[in-house]
């Protein structure tokens, strides 16, 4: 039951946006873009603190700014691979995190895009990366948050089951 | 105990193997011996010892030295620690592509007018448009 074998714990997000492949690839690389969707719900990533040097070496650097009290969270990565319009690929500096983004075209001004990240750099680049497998870390984060809930009274959790 | 990087390095490494995961799933819920941690699993208690090293060397479980039968207990802050990274990032990444999503739209909504008329009005920085246009609202 046990047998597949993994060494890989990447993290996979996958979304399917309708729009040109180009179109989504130029997204991901052009300050302009990137400045309105890069920092999340709350974040705003403004345009002069994005810089984007698409080539393998090149900078990708950005801040993104707590819109309710303006503390700021930059991010320095460098480009590894640049492959227009099919795949990124940056190294975080500092965490060590490698993110690759794959491009695919579904036809019909469809994209699919993946990102892949691989946390630590040299014990995860295990090739072995299994489909069934990929999500299942996330998952198992879920899984265990939920049951740290349940026990979260101490003591609780063994003596009552409700 | 505060948790580095090489910390939160080692436990991903940890729980990148699905028997160890099974493992500290299992002692998420109550405190084991090796044994009841071995019963699931076709492994040999040497293969089990192994998988627990790992998870002890990082600082996700601990043993106590003196009982006999030397239950192994999960430590929750090296997990939490695993788990808010996991967690955090996936969110920031469905809400980027959430907005990224809204911008593509935007950048292809087929214009019923000009585009310069798009242009913010005044010299503010284009860089913080949060609001949808209000067109969006208009009946079909």
């Amino acid at each position: 039951m046990n047998d597949v074998q993994s060494d890989t714990a990447e993290l996979v997000y996958t979304r399917i946006f309708e729009a040109p492949r180009e179109l989504v690839f130029r997204c991901m690389i052009e300050p302009e873009h990137l400045s309105h969707f890069w920092g999340p719900v709350g974040m705003s990533t403004p345009l002069h603190s994005i810089t984007v040097d698409a080539r393998p070496g090149g900078a990708f650097e950005t801040v993104m700014v707590n819109d309710a009290d303006g503390s700021q969270y930059p991010t320095r990565a460098v480009f590894v691979e640049v492959v227009e319009p099919e795949r990124l690929v940056w190294n975080e500096l500092g965490s060590g995190v490698t993110t690759t983004s794959t491009f695919r075209d579904l036809g019909d001004s469809r994209t699919e895009v993946r990102i892949h990240q691989r946390n630590v750099p040299e014990a995860f680049r295990s090739p072995q990366a299994q489909a069934g497998f990929t999500s299942s870390l996330d998952r198992f984060a879920s899984y265990l948050r939920q049951l740290r809930t349940d026990a979260g009274q101490p003591g609780a959790a063994e003596a009552d089951p409700s | 105990m505060s948790v580095t990087e090489d910390q939160l390095d080692a436990t991903f490494t940890a729980l990148a193997d699905p028997t160890r995961r099974a493992m500290v799933a299992r002692l998420a819920r109550a405190d084991a011996t090796v044994n009841e941690l071995a019963a699931p699993f076709d492994l040999s208690l040497p293969a089990i010892s192994k998988h627990l090293k790992v998870l002890e060397r990082c600082g996700l479980i601990s043993r106590t030295r003196q009982a006999q039968f030397r239950p192994c207990h999960l430590e929750r802050e090296a997990l939490d620690s695993a788990l808010d990274w996991i967690e955090q990032n996936r969110r920031i990444w469905a809400q980027r592509f959430d907005k990224l999503d809204e911008h593509l739209r935007d950048l292809q909504r087929p214009t019923s007018r000009p585009t310069s008329q798009e242009q913010p009005t005044g010299q503010e920085h284009p860089t913080s448009r949060q609001q949808p246009p209000p067109e969006k609202e208009c009946p079909p």
